[in-house]
């Protein structure tokens, strides 16, 4: 295939002749793709770096796992799950290394944010979108892992209740408890940045 | 019937064509010069179908041929600058080939070559050593910004 | 109001519910004031999330990104001999390699006595240094009789800076 004829091409033939051996279809796959798959990485570890890395990391998985992609979802989904779990791995290493618990983080969610005022406000109001996305920047980096672990598989990935419960290995039962703080929780620091000072 | 094979005639006809190989691959004496001759181009890699420089045209047909030989991805490339440089046997020669970099090319053997990239700070960026014999053409190169690229072919004329 | 039902608006709002439970909150949230509010917290912070990751954009060059990505690929590719020799590479190795043995002898002793150079189908020893803070990877066509040598990483050196300004025929 010419330059033209990848540019031109939809996903599904791309995959098709990568599946091929065709590294020229497989870098427009990358081309076309590494900005998601660059923002979900960076969505769960907060860390450019990191994010590069695993993002690569990624699309190398990519390449070798290809033959076994029968087109059950769409590309872009089957990679941002490759993303996300190699995101998912890293933290889990993080993790034990700053021994965090999570009975410890379902106390911490327990009570507080049940009980938190609402917030009136739409945080979207009156905001650029490039202050919007810095504001929900800072406030993302805040929450904890887990929390925004639940947070990106929901409201990016579109990952259904289930889906995540498996993905993040706990009950359907937790993950609705960790999204609704996660949530209110966003509420409150996105209406905290815009209060003025 | 049963055919076996021994080693004996079967190393003999391996020798005897290794013995014309070398034989056939001694170097013509009588034709060596005692100085190399280069053709150096600066080339710049891009998509775009036209250089903002309006004293850059497109390489020639003959490099553009070579080049798309060769896993590169851009559609169109400028000579940004082209030389030819001279070495004498045994010796080196640098020159600039443009206000920010500049080439050095060694004789080794009388075979190979060293030829050595220098950056704007005169610090030396890139090292290749290699048998360039004439007519065989060696392609150095690497990204520049906006999704181009630089390069800089090194061809034996001489 | 009770965790129950701040889960189930939640639900609700995620399509999470069966069609009847949904009924039922919908009617729920149009009749109290205090679950309408939450709803709408809710339904704002998700509508906030929906801006973000749309924005982000990777901070590398596309060149750049896939050259890491193809150099790795490439690493990982790395073939292993682990095949069980067939017959014919059991027989080439059984015959050649004593004959290819003699044969480099032979060659040995005519280099010794005639002092001559010569050109192998080895390859003469070849090298690449990449100095500046950079990696180069090479490829070679041998029919072609081309060989291209190429810096990974943008490296900070005045090639990379080859600009349309350079002027042309510079002495």
């Amino acid at each position: 295939m010419s330059d033209k004829a990848y540019s031109s091409a939809d996903d599904s033939a791309l995959v098709r002749a990568a599946q091929n051996g065709d590294m020229g279809a497989f870098e427009e796959l990358v081309a076309r793709h590494r900005d998601k798959i660059y923002a979900r990485a960076y969505s769960m570890m907060r860390n450019e770096d990191e994010a590069l890395d695993l993002s690569q990391e990624a699309w190398v998985k990519a390449w070798q796992r290809l033959k076994q992609f029968q087109g059950e979802s769409s590309f872009a989904t089957w990679m941002t799950r490759i993303t996300i779990n190699l995101c998912l791995d890293q933290l889990r290493r993080q993790k034990r290394q700053r021994s965090e618990s999570i009975e410890a983080m379902d106390e911490e969610s327990g009570g507080v944010e049940r009980q938190m005022p609402v917030v009136n406000v739409n945080p979207t109001e009156g905001l650029e979108r490039g202050e919007l996305r810095q504001r929900i920047d800072q406030a993302l980096s805040q929450l904890t892992y887990a929390h925004r672990t639940v947070i990106v598989l929901h409201e990016f990935e579109e990952m259904e209740y289930k889906e995540i419960a498996k993905t993040m290995g706990c009950s359907i039962g937790t993950v609705m408890s960790r999204l609704f703080y996660a949530r209110r929780k966003m509420a409150a620091l996105l209406s905290d940045l815009k209060r003025p000072e | 019937m049963k055919h076996t094979f021994t080693p004996a005639p079967q190393m003999s006809w391996f020798a005897l064509v290794f013995f014309l190989m070398a034989g056939f691959t001694l170097p013509n004496r009588a034709g060596q010069n005692s100085e190399l001759k280069f053709e150096v181009q600066l080339i710049w890699g891009t998509n775009d179908k036209q250089s903002p420089n309006p004293k850059h045209k497109e390489v020639e047909p003959e490099i553009r041929k070579k080049l798309d030989e060769l896993p590169l991805k851009w559609n169109s490339y400028f000579e940004v600058n082209r030389k030819q440089l001279e070495v004498s046997k045994g010796d080196k020669n640098k020159m600039p080939l443009s206000e920010k970099c500049a080439i050095e090319v060694k004789d080794v053997d009388g075979k190979r070559v060293e030829v050595t990239l220098f950056g704007k700070k005169g610090d030396a960026v890139l090292a290749r050593t290699q048998p360039l014999p004439k007519g065989e053409i060696l392609v150095l190169g690497g990204n520049a910004p906006d999704r181009t690229s630089w390069l800089v072919t090194l061809k034996r004329i001489k | 109001m009770k965790e129950e039902l701040q889960f189930k608006l939640q639900a609700h709002l995620d399509g999470e519910l069966p069609a009847a439970e949904t009924r039922e909150v919908a009617k729920w949230i149009a009749q109290d004031a205090e679950a309408r509010a939450l709803f709408a917290e809710l339904k704002n912070t998700r509508g906030a999330l929906k801006v973000f990751e749309s924005e982000i954009r990777l901070p590398e060059s596309r060149e750049f990104y896939w050259s890491k990505i193809q150099r790795e690929i490439a690493r990982s590719e790395k073939p292993q001999t682990t095949e069980k020799p067939s017959w014919l590479a059991s027989w080439l190795r059984r015959f050649l390699v004593p004959a290819g043995a003699l044969a480099a002898l032979v060659i040995a002793s005519m280099l010794i006595m005639h002092q001559l150079p010569v050109r192998t189908a080895l390859g003469e020893p070849e090298s690449v240094s990449a100095f500046a803070d950079s990696e180069a990877f090479t490829y070679r066509d041998y029919s072609t009789g081309m060989t291209l040598v190429w810096l990974s990483y943008p490296a900070e050196n005045g090639f990379a800076e080859v600009l349309p300004s350079d002027t042309l025929g510079y002495e």
